[in-house]
């Protein structure tokens, strides 16, 4: 309640102010305090309906919204506070985080202090380490991630070579934080301004150091159980010409696994990216092996069953594969496989993490050639492949149980282990004339559904996307999207598509479909149309669409980052805007 | 409920008042050092600025688009336009072989985590903001098939 008595005091000024407003010196001030005032709002609301196809919306509350309201105001150059109040009533959008039912809170605030070498916040703020194997807090509202943290953070910058970071606080948990301690200290080093070695184009150091502290609650007589987590990283960048290179390896200390208070394990990750870029040509590949590196401000949010969303985690560690926009290729989606589980099916198994690479080639066949024609060509190739680790179970008490105190395994490095999941995609970019323009794209990929859903079904599937856009003048256009995904396996082949059309830059409307049209053991896909229809209308800062649809039970990923939703139907209202 | 009209009634009080200064977040640069838009939009007068990722297909029509005319665009007004990426350490390593496969010579700066895209206050990107001696004049969220034309009008307004 005292939260929500701040939020509206903070809220009522330029209310306040406005009132006040009777002469033009006040009007003046008012003015240069409206200047200084910026802000966003953001409403996601869907009206849930009954379907006769999929049946009723079971739950009480029928229509439902995540609104968010966020206000910075500058003063004196160098200072800002802010605040973000956040609502879910009557209750939060279908499978978000539990912890966000029926809330409405000042969720957030700060008070932030900038200068050219020295940033300090109180309050609430978002860091991010290297990349993120062993740090980042952050927010995605469309996942209902927020993992900012509660508490000091300090970023000095003294001269062109150096910055230092430190942070101290407790992690944001829903609307509440979390019980444990996060204390975080980075470096960076910027060897070429340093040294002044003109042979690099990028000479950088970095050092990560994260502790996180909970306590364990109660004696373990098996084993100490550590009151301290910490993890470690170290990264260098270099950037020769056309080549550059990044390196990270992360050590995170013993810990807990999911479902054993006997045993402690540490976890490791390694992450390798090199590239090559010239104009008209670039290839980047990357490859990162992950052991044990779920890391977590709370232990019970390992378990992933009460913790679909994400909540309360210390690190970043999505899959690194191709990103889609196309529906149908967001049927099969990888989710990187980070975590120490042991899973009992007729032999023990363990799954310690993942293993694999990624490789993207951009190419641009020039204007006049024979393949670039007028207006050149854009090719792009990816292929992903990720596999589980290698690991060699054993169990000194005798033969391995999966809620033995003394099972343990080993691993080999760089040896990959169960193909899970793998990715080859073509992505052609044509331009036929002034007013006609084409994309087209091939995915063929393999999905191992039984790793991850334990039912013996393997996914193997290729997908054709074309797509067309023709631009009439004057900001109107139509595009056509056909797309198709051919499988043997799962619910087997999909036939979708897309029509939309832009009056001008800030009126469009659209309808797509998908439509699984053979008959499949899996019935809740089995000749249902999936479609949506909706328009969006955009002027400045603002932004408003309205959809109807039905929607694929599935993951809705952001970022290599996934949420569950199930299968619903509704009309939603999408409302942002920021001043 | 009513705590949420109250909220809303407010926000639509603030709402005409647009945002016209620029966030000073901390961006990084292709060679790692690090800048801010304060900083870009002192040395230059006009600039255009647009929040785009290697995973967004309209940001990539967008920029496509603009790639295509922006030698044109500079030979008569010296814009310069900074692509600021939005990527996270997914895809950001995707940006550089991106631009050059691509060819675009625009200002490539990042926003790993997002700092200067939450400062706006946006929500999805594109969105293409026009800043002039400091100050925001124009912002549009989104990408329609020939709205570079728009921008390139918009552009010429504030020479």
């Amino acid at each position: 309640m005292k939260k929500i008595i701040i939020c509206f005091v903070a809220l009522a000024i330029p209310f306040v102010v406005l009132s006040q407003e009777t002469n033009t010196q006040e009007k003046t001030r008012f003015k240069r305090f409206l200047n200084n005032l910026s802000g966003s709002f953001e409403s996601n609301a869907q009206w849930y309906l009954d379907d006769d196809k999929t049946g009723d919306f079971e739950e009480d509350e029928h229509i439902r919204a995540n609104s968010y309201l966020k206000l910075d105001y500058n003063f004196l150059g160098n200072f800002s506070i802010g605040l973000q109040a956040e609502s879910y009533m009557p209750e939060p959008l279908l499978n978000y985080d539990w912890l966000y039912n029926e809330k409405f809170d000042l969720a957030q605030y700060y008070v932030n202090y900038k200068t050219k070498k020295l940033d300090v916040t109180a309050g609430y703020f978002y860091e991010q380490f290297g990349n993120g194997l062993v740090f980042r807090a952050w927010e995605d509202r469309a996942l209902g991630v927020n993992n900012s943290i509660r508490g000091g953070k300090v970023r000095y910058n003294p001269t062109d070579f150096l910055e230092l970071t430190a942070l101290y606080g407790k992690q944001r948990r829903g609307l509440d934080v979390s019980e444990s301690n996060v204390l975080g200290i980075n470096s960076e080093f910027n060897l070429r301004n340093l040294l002044d070695v003109d042979l690099f184009d990028e000479l950088s150091l970095g050092f990560s150091y994260v502790n996180k502290s909970e306590d364990y609650g109660y004696v373990n007589d098996v084993v100490s159980v550590p009151n301290h987590v910490d993890a470690y990283s170290v990264r260098l960048d270099l950037s020769i010409k056309n080549l550059y290179s990044n390196i990270e390896y992360v050590k995170k200390s013993d810990d807990l696994r999911w479902k054993s208070e006997n045993k402690l394990f540490d976890g490791n990750a390694l992450y390798f990216n090199l590239g090559y870029s010239k104009k008209g040509l670039g290839i980047n590949s990357t490859f990162r092996r992950l052991e044990n590196m779920n890391f977590y401000s709370q232990r019970e949010d390992l378990n992933g069953r009460i913790n679909l969303t994400n909540r309360g985690t210390l690190n970043y560690l999505p899959a690194l594969t191709k990103q889609y926009d196309y529906t149908l290729a967001n049927i099969y989606l990888y989710q990187a496989q980070p975590g120490l589980s042991v899973e009992d099916y007729q032999t023990v198994q363990v799954k310690a993490g993942e293993i694999g690479y990624q490789i993207d080639v951009f190419y641009k066949f020039k204007k006049g050639s024979l393949l670039g024609g007028r207006y050149g060509t854009k090719v792009t190739a990816n292929l992903s492949y990720w596999a589980d680790l290698n690991t060699k179970v054993s169990d000194p008490n005798g033969i391995p149980y999966f809620s033995s105190d003394a099972l343990t395994y080993e691993t080999d490095f760089f040896k990959f282990g169960e193909k899970l999941f793998r990715d080859f995609n073509l992505e052609v970019r044509k331009k036929w004339s002034p007013k006609l323009s084409s994309i087209f794209t091939y995915i063929n990929l393999y999905y191992n559904a039984d790793y991850f859903k334990a039912n013996n079904k393997e996914v193997d599937a290729w997908i054709g996307i074309a797509e067309s856009t023709y631009k009439f003048g004057k900001g109107k256009s139509l595009r056509l999207e056909a797309q198709h995904l051919l499988t043997d396996d799962d619910s087997k082949n999909w036939l979708g598509g897309t029509i939309e059309y832009f009056h001008n830059s800030n009126f469009g409307i659209y309808f797509n479909d998908s439509y699984n049209y053979e008959e499949s053991d899996v019935e809740e896909n089995s000749k249902i149309h999936f479609f949506n229809v909706g328009g969006s209308f955009t002027k400045g800062a603002t932004r408003v669409a309205l959809n109807y649809g039905r929607q694929r039970g599935g993951l809705i990923c952001v970022g290599g980052v996934c949420r569950p939703v199930s299968k619903n139907t509704g009309i939603t209202l999408n409302l942002t805007t920021s001043f | 409920m009513k705590n949420l009209l109250f909220v809303f009634i407010l926000f639509f009080s603030l709402i005409a008042s647009a945002q016209n200064k620029i966030p000073n977040t901390q961006l990084k640069t292709l060679d790692g050092n690090t800048t801010n838009l304060v900083d870009i939009s002192k040395e230059n007068d006009l600039i255009v600025v647009s929040l785009w990722a290697t995973w967004c297909v309209p940001c990539k029509n967008e920029l496509d688009a603009i790639s295509e005319v922006y030698s044109d665009w500079q030979d008569e007004t010296n814009i310069i336009l900074y692509a600021v990426s939005v990527d996270d350490s997914r895809t950001i390593k995707r940006v550089k072989p991106l631009v050059n496969g691509k060819g675009w010579e625009f200002e490539i700066l990042f926003d790993p985590n997002n700092e200067l895209k939450r400062a706006l206050g946006a929500a999805t990107v594109p969105v293409t903001l026009i800043i002039k001696n400091g100050e925001i004049v124009y912002r549009h969220t989104g990408y329609t098939p020939g709205a570079e034309d728009n921008l390139y009008e918009e552009i010429k307004k504030h020479l």
